[in-house]
């Protein structure tokens, strides 16, 4: 298998630049989808890897429980620098276990959390609380609105904040945001993709909301004035030497014109390379990660037939 | 234990329903009867206990027992278990999609810019009612 089991370690870097551009050359609810599938890809395949070179390794180890014949020279042979990448595959992939479950573990505990809040509420979908401090967040079944911010919103706003909550859950959109956040953490590398899901899950709420009320400055005010209004005391970072955050880039998105929900961009511009160089990356991980995977197989079953 | 807390949680809505159903003052005896009788009265009295030290319920001595009565609804303590949850998960925003994120200082002038380029008098976000001059009805 040779260095083919290492690629879909790095391979998440080729993902990067259509990380970058999908947020303003890609329709946000293509952008999202094309993300969250390399995502899951790239983090399954740099998993799979993490578990080889884990056994290769783990079978070197005196005293390991595995078959005696699998610490022949030849099963160290297939992996270039065997002794040290095999060793290291273990902490490393005992980390992506604990990470992922640790957060697995997170999102479940928050989710109930919720739900035993809202327990006794009339209504299923909507839950306005009342509540001083303007919020609104979208569970998997429910929206949560404060009254705080309702009160700050006019009406066609007010509509507004609702078909972009609605557009979260008619679309799932927890399940992709769960899904990059888990690949983040089994990967790195991934996390450029992870903070381009948060963004584009967004877009796609907020044309969504613009599509239902029929009005995109109406929505780019009513994210605006909820932003405002919700903004705590401003803490003393050095935030405003930063880029722009997501806010103002929504705002501005929804200010201008509606993106265009027709397809892919043309392969010879910028946008275009990116997304064919990130799914050639997806599709080469996906290929060196079987690849291994079946070599290490058969190497092993011809050491120690079980 | 966790089961405990849960089933406390729980109650906490039911027992204050019970409160706001009854229409006046009520002894937390009425209230272990109308919920059913699975509940050990001092259970009942702790719940109440809880419910006070939130602020939803008020009681007042009457002879040897107290009389409680409701001074919010369910959903005032829907909204006080949320803002707990809120205030106390670090990394709630892993979780919950929120309709907007943090505002960054730089961001905030930003936005400000933008939204006033969009439309005029649609930008003041100090006063909570929602302003009156039309702009968004349809």
């Amino acid at each position: 298998m040779g260095v083919f089991v290492f690629l879909p370690l790095v391979l998440p870097l080729t993902a990067w630049p259509v990380a970058r551009l999908a947020e303003g050359r890609l329709h946000p609810r293509a952008a999202t989808r094309l993300l969250t599938a390399i995502a899951v890809v790239m983090a399954g395949c740099s998993t799979l890897c993490l578990v080889l070179l884990m056994v290769v390794g783990t079978a070197q180890l005196p005293g390991n429980p595995l078959p005696d014949g699998w610490s022949d020279p030849e099963v160290g042979a297939a992996v270039p620098h065997d002794e040290i990448a095999g060793r290291a595959a273990i902490p490393a992939l005992a980390a992506v276990a604990a990470l992922c479950g640790r957060a697995l573990h997170r999102h479940r505990r928050v989710i109930r959390l919720a739900r035993r809040a809202l327990t006794g509420l009339p209504g299923r979908a909507v839950c306005v609380l009342p509540d001083s401090t303007p919020y609104a967040y979208a569970l998997p079944d429910r929206i949560v609105v404060s009254t705080a911010l309702l009160d700050g919103l006019a009406p066609g706003e007010r509509r507004a904040l609702f078909a972009h909550e609605r557009a979260h859950l008619a679309a799932r959109h927890h399940r992709h945001l769960l899904a990059v956040h888990l690949a983040a953490r089994a990967n790195p590398f991934l996390r450029p993709l992870r903070t381009a899901v948060r963004y584009t899950a967004e877009r796609w709420a907020d044309e969504e909301a613009a599509g239902t009320v029929a009005d995109r400055p109406t929505v780019a005010h009513a994210i605006g004035k909820a932003a405002l209004l919700s903004r705590g005391t401003p803490a003393p970072t050095l935030a405003h030497l930063a880029a722009t955050g997501p806010v103002p880039r929504r705002v501005a998105a929804l200010l201008g014109p509606a993106p265009v929900a027709r397809g892919w961009p043309a392969a010879f511009t910028t946008a275009g390379l990116a997304v064919w160089g990130a799914a050639a990356g997806t599709l080469v991980s996906a290929m060196s990660s079987a690849n291994s995977a079946v070599t290490l197989f058969l190497i092993l079953r011809a050491a120690a037939p079980l | 234990m966790a089961r405990a807390r849960r089933a406390q949680g729980e109650l906490e809505g039911q027992v204050l329903g019970a409160l706001r159903e009854a229409g006046g003052p009520v002894t937390a005896a009425w209230v272990q009867e109308r919920l059913g009788g699975d509940l050990a009265y001092t259970t009942v009295v702790t719940i109440l206990t809880r419910l006070l030290a939130k602020d939803v319920v008020a009681r007042e001595r009457r002879g040897r027992s107290f009389l409680w009565t409701p001074t919010a609804d369910v959903a005032r303590l829907a909204a006080l278990r949320m803002r707990r949850l809120l205030d106390g998960e670090r990394d709630r925003a892993a979780v919950l999609a929120s309709f907007v994120t943090d505002l960054p200082p730089g961001d905030e002038r930003v936005l400000r810019a933008l939204l006033e380029a969009a439309g005029p008098g649609r930008v003041n976000t100090r006063n909570a009612a929602p302003s009156d001059d039309g702009g968004t009805e349809d």
